[in-house]
């Protein structure tokens, strides 16, 4: 589409991009540059300035960012969100492979309706998930009534009020969440796999793991890098989940970078320290990514050993 | 080296027979073909072998052991697929040794045999590419080294010429012939071309709605086909078959409609139903240009003309009938000449036009 300008008039062949093309894209283009791009640049800035949000902001330069990073809470609170990618990304990969490989010989009646119940979390407003998740957790909640019912009552407590488990507890919503977007996935993908390729492997003498390892896992490479990409961006910026169910406690138990950016920026109206908080975040969400995204390119380009 | 026996095998999914009571032997070393219209039934007879289809009734043997219930990696086969089915992420060094490795074979052993395979089907400068850098000549080469070094007692081949461009599918089939001269290792092979069964197989299994219609050697099935389906699935272009009449008794017999008469081959003298209605058949390369209008002749005007060279073939309406002759292009035939073809008695198939069985008393012989 980038031809220079002049190229695109009269005389170009048919079928060459034209200048009327950008009309198209247009609209995306604004939206795009008015919510992601603006925002972004003005944090940028903002991350330079001593500033409350309202009088006169100072700029300071980079002070906020020796702020940041010389601060010990902030490497505690990427552990946490590394401590979250387990259980939010990793764990629900390993879920939908599983089932991937599970249903990738066998035909299950009615696939539609677990598929449509398995994906349904994704399609709930997080504010409700975390809502009906704090009543599941809560000390009279499901998950200790079960308890109490099989006769672990002595397990039973407040789930998300417990230091060593609050993070853990947000984990596994994160992973309930996660798990039926990575199967859709999954399923959809194994679906696109040759079956000539499992009766390849099983006249080559392939147990079903090294079915899984020499068909479908290579098979669903691209489906993997996707599904990692999103729920490990999901993992390491999550807020409303957080912030609804613990508020970032007991204590700091669950405060990830992203409730302290809240905190800094909001309430301690330090929105300059949040505003640089937010700029690290964006870096290592971007470095992640661009990792992922490379992973699957690696395994595309068909380097000889 | 093993022979392959199906005992009354039958196959079906749900209600829907795919195999009806099949029994063929292979014998050791042989190259069988199996070969029929799509649904006859002959990939699910491979597929079976395999151990990929299950075996509804029945007992399948490999060698002297009954396999209905040993799974795929114990019976000592391999299998070329019509896709190639080569593992995409994989070198073809790596698709060759899959199999291998998974037997825990030594490393050595695995890299000669590599090594012996590729050198084999001219792969030694492709070892480390990946399938997507090949042609598609090139994948089918790595499919069948890949049977190939697992040296198992059958090979297996699912169309694996199928995907091939018509000058490649002539020289593998070529390849393929000379690497079982070779290897000497019984080959069961299916296909849907009857070129290829007819040149490349041994003996011929042909099979048609699920049910198997005639075994034998290509010359055997092409000189005395069972039935009218397997006469007219055998030889290119098809057999021509016309509805025809006996009338008169003892030696004088005749078969007759509105454009053929002929004196009732010998062979077939008290062989026909007693309603003396019969199908004759009569393959387009055995008719020949006659000049009167004599007795065993056929009579009909050229409607089309296939020039093909040094022959043309030329389609004759005889009597509102759709005939095809095989005629040397010297004749010159062209659309609308009035012709006279020579019927060879010899050279003639009768059918029971109820059942289609031959009624030659060769064609018994001949099956089995």
């Amino acid at each position: 589409m980038s031809r220079p300008r002049g190229a695109a008039g009269r005389g170009s062949p048919p079928g060459e991009p034209r200048l009327v093309g950008f009309l198209y894209v247009l609209p995306a283009l604004a939206a795009f540059a008015v919510f992601g791009v603006w925002p972004l640049l003005q944090t940028i800035l903002f991350s330079t300035w001593k500033w409350k949000g309202i009088g006169t902001p100072e700029p300071v330069g980079l002070e906020n960012y020796v702020d940041v990073l010389g601060d010990p809470d902030i490497y505690t609170a990427f552990l946490r969100s590394l401590v979250l990618v387990v259980f939010a990304a990793i764990l629900p990969v390993c879920i939908g492979l599983l089932l991937a490989a599970l249903l990738s010989r066998v035909r299950i009646r009615g696939m539609g309706t677990y598929r449509v119940l398995l994906f349904l979390p994704q399609t709930i407003a997080m504010v409700v998930v975390a809502i009906a998740w704090g009543w599941i957790y809560s000390r009279d909640g499901i998950v200790n009534e079960i308890l109490r019912t099989v006769g672990l009552g002595g397990v039973a407590r407040a789930w998300l009020g417990d230091f060593d488990l609050a993070l853990p507890a947000i984990g596994l919503i994160g992973t309930w969440l996660n798990s039926g977007l990575c199967m859709v996935l999954f399923v959809a993908g194994v679906q696109k796999i040759p079956i000539d390729l499992y009766d390849a492997a099983r006249v080559d003498g392939a147990g079903p793991w090294s079915e899984f390892r020499a068909v479908t896992l290579p098979g669903l490479r691209n489906e993997v890098i996707v599904a990692l990409t999103l729920t490990v961006i999901f993992a390491l910026r999550n807020f409303d989940l957080i912030w609804i169910t613990t508020g970032g406690g007991p204590g700091d138990a669950t405060t990830t970078p992203s409730i302290l950016l809240y905190h800094f920026g909001f309430e301690a109206r330090r929105l300059g320290t949040g505003s640089a908080i937010a700029v690290v975040m964006t870096v290592v969400i971007l470095v992640v990514s661009v990792i992922l995204v490379r992973l699957g390119e690696r395994g595309d380009e068909g380097v000889a050993r | 080296m093993a022979t392959v026996t199906f005992d009354h095998v039958w196959k079906k999914f749900g209600d829907v027979v795919a195999v009806n009571d099949l029994n063929l032997e292979i014998q050791d070393g042989e190259f069988m073909v199996l070969v029929g219209p799509s649904g006859c039934g002959k990939t699910t007879s491979l597929r079976m072998i395999a151990g990929l289809e299950e075996i509804s009734d029945g007992s399948l043997r490999i060698g002297d052991r009954v396999v209905n219930n040993v799974p795929p990696k114990d019976r000592d086969i391999a299998m070329v697929f019509q896709s190639y089915a080569l593992y995409p992420h994989m070198t073809v060094r790596d698709n060759l040794a899959f199999g291998l490795k998974l037997r825990k074979t030594p490393k050595a052993d695995i890299d000669k045999r590599v090594q012996e395979a590729a050198a084999m089907l001219s792969l030694e400068n492709l070892l480390n590419r990946k399938p997507r850098e090949l042609s598609g000549g090139q994948r089918q080469r790595v499919a069948l080294g890949r049977a190939i070094v697992r040296e198992p007692a059958v090979f297996l081949m699912d169309e694996p010429l199928s995907n091939l461009d018509a000058k490649l599918r002539v020289q593998t089939r070529a390849e393929i012939a000379r690497l079982h001269q070779r290897l000497k290792v019984t080959t069961v092979y299916v296909t849907h071309d009857q070129v290829e069964a007819m040149t490349m197989g041994q003996r011929i299994a042909v099979m048609s709605e699920a049910r198997l219609q005639q075994v034998g050697t290509p010359q055997s099935l092409y000189d005395h086909p069972a039935n009218r389906f397997v006469a007219g699935f055998i030889g290119s272009p098809s057999m021509n078959f016309m509805n025809v009449t006996a009338s008169g008794t003892g030696d004088s017999v005749v078969l007759r409609n509105d454009a053929i008469e002929v004196t009732l081959p010998e062979p077939f003298r008290g062989r026909l139903p007693a309603s003396g209605n019969v199908v004759l058949g009569i393959r387009p390369e055995h008719l020949a240009m006659s000049g009167a209008s004599a007795a065993g002749t056929l009579k009909g005007g050229a409607d089309v003309v296939e020039y093909l060279g040094n022959e043309e073939l030329i389609h004759v309406n005889a009597a509102g009938q759709d005939i095809v002759a095989v005629i040397g292009s010297e004749h010159r035939i062209r659309p609308g000449d009035q012709l006279n073809l020579q019927v060879p008695l010899e050279k003639v198939h009768l059918f029971d036009p109820e059942s289609g069985v031959s009624l030659s008393p060769m064609a018994g012989q001949a099956a089995g």
